[in-house]
């Protein structure tokens, strides 16, 4: 084992992560918001919009990540027409043709994972919150959003994971996040093994701190689903209200 | 009873309801005085937890009029010659004056009793926190279940669970409560407690709309009894008068079982 050489590669991956770093938070934060959107206009009822959202999975998730970032750098380029468009100077960067691929493909898959959640929230506590005067968009904030949440996050949490092993893609279109600072490396030394084990345990750690910080989150939002702290086994202490109904 | 009757709480007119081909409610009337307890008996399929729900647009009734409080909802027809709200604020805002008990509590799972009860108060009616919480507290310690204010529905027992959502009914102040069969998802052990807690609310003077199976309630308890039939009002009377000697054969069979 050649540990010199292995520092050197670590230390020069390293400062690829703060890169891969953002293209994954981007991209599962504003896939979070497509996912919604999307995941909304399937349950909405409006055929139109259904129609729609269903196109959108079915192509976002029926076709492999790398072809769509291919597709999104160098084909549209092809055209003239996009050229000299207002999209050119966002369209020309890679940097943001990947989020803009990571982000609609990731939106495809969370869409689902949050109908899901939606569609597991119990009527009854749909109902209780109409019964009580909540306008619709109290309703969807204070108690399906919350409840949805709570059900699609470990679901949710894979597909974050997808995401941050998804931005080694985002290397081909000359990105050099830590896969394509790898690449480069081992063009260089010809010693690819070396340069993919590092590679592959910066990964590796990546998503062991995003599965403990799912895991918190989920722990955070479910204290409901827990045992209760107190046991209090005679709680009729003052009983407030005389009378025997039966 | 008495000399001058209190104003109406709550009044409906000709009630219809359908489900596809079949008809529920076949026009069913009913005003309901301030300090009345109305129980509604009925065989299942008889449309009494369909009434109740129509009263705050759980259901959107075909026709008729519900009127809370002097305010009547207004209705239009919709496209397929039914009819819906013409007004959703006015819904929410009636629906607020109507406290609705489900037979399933349907309390909020990821949020704890005292989040439950203060919930509507402060963000519906958008009243202070404080002055929500003190509230919420003292509505607690009058359902018998202070102690367990931070507790997550799913702690506690079904009896303690409805008189949580009895709790978070009451913390609207409302105008009438309904019940839709408070105690059918209950164990027999715990009926007792929650039925004890509604006639403490019948005995404070509360306008109470109640759907139930519970004959003892209804004999004891209610100002008021209404027997549906087949989607039609069969009998309505006082408790002491339609029990001891019923015009209605199919009530006095009912009671009978």
């Amino acid at each position: 084992m050649d540990w010199q050489f292995l520092s050197e590669t670590f230390v020069s991956l390293i400062s690829a992560i703060p890169l891969t770093l953002e293209l994954a938070a981007t991209s599962i934060a504003l896939g979070a918001v497509l996912a919604l959107a999307i995941a909304l206009c399937r349950l909405s009822g409006n055929k139109g919009l259904e129609w729609f959202a269903r196109a959108y999975v079915f192509v976002f998730r029926g076709t492999p990540l790398l072809v769509q970032i291919f597709l999104l750098y160098y084909g549209l380029s092809q055209f003239p027409a996009v050229r000299h468009s207002v999209f050119w100077p966002f369209l020309r960067d890679p940097y943001r043709c990947a989020v803009l691929a990571l982000t609609m493909n990731t939106a495809a898959y969370a869409s689902e994972i949050i109908r899901g959640g939606l569609l597991s929230v119990p009527f009854g506590q749909i109902e209780a919150a109409r019964a009580c005067g909540m306008p619709r968009l109290m309703q969807f904030r204070r108690v399906v959003l919350p409840l949805a949440i709570r059900q699609a996050l470990p679901g949710y949490s894979n597909e974050m994971i997808s995401m941050v092993k998804a931005t080694s893609l985002a290397s081909i279109i000359t990105l050099m996040e830590v896969t394509g600072v790898a690449a480069r490396i081992i063009s260089e030394s010809y010693r690819a093994i070396e340069v993919f084990i590092v590679a592959g345990a910066i990964y590796l750690a990546i998503n062991f701190l995003l599965t403990r910080l799912v895991h918190l989150v989920e722990y955070w939002l479910s204290p409901h689903l827990r045992q209760p702290v107190p046991y209090h086994p005679a709680d009729v202490s003052a009983p407030a209200l005389e009378g025997d109904a039966r | 009873m008495t000399p001058t009757p209190s104003p109406i709480a709550l009044s409906v007119k000709k009630l219809h309801k359908s489900f596809g081909n079949v008809e529920v409610l076949k026009g069913i009337s009913l005003d309901a005085h301030e300090g009345d307890v109305v129980s509604i008996l009925g065989s299942s399929g008889s449309g009494k937890s369909t009434f109740l729900r129509c009263i705050n647009l759980l259901e959107t009734p075909n026709s008729g009029e519900v009127t809370v409080a002097g305010e009547t909802i207004r209705m239009v027809p919709d496209a397929k010659g039914a009819s819906r709200p013409a007004d959703r604020k006015q819904v929410d805002r009636i629906r607020s004056q109507l406290g609705m008990v489900f037979q399933s509590f349907n309390l909020w799972s990821h949020k704890t009793v005292l989040e439950n009860v203060m919930e509507a108060p402060v963000h519906v009616q958008g009243r202070n926190r404080a002055e929500c919480i003190e509230e919420a507290e003292a509505l607690l310690a009058k359902v018998g279940i202070a102690e367990k204010r931070n507790f997550y529905p799913a702690h506690l027992s079904g009896g303690q669970q409805q008189r949580a959502a009895i709790a978070r009914a009451l913390a609207m102040r409302p105008k009438v409560m309904l019940f839709d069969e408070p105690t059918s998802a209950l164990d027999p052990e715990l009926v007792g407690e929650v039925l004890r807690v509604m006639r403490a609310l019948a005995e404070e003077g509360r306008t109470m709309l109640v759907v139930t199976h519970e004959m003892g309630f209804a004999r004891d308890v209610s100002s008021r009894v209404v027997f549906l039939h087949q989607g039609l009002v069969e009998e309505d009377g006082r408790p002491q008068d339609v029990f001891a000697n019923s015009r209605s054969e199919r009530f006095r069979q009912f009671i009978s079982k």
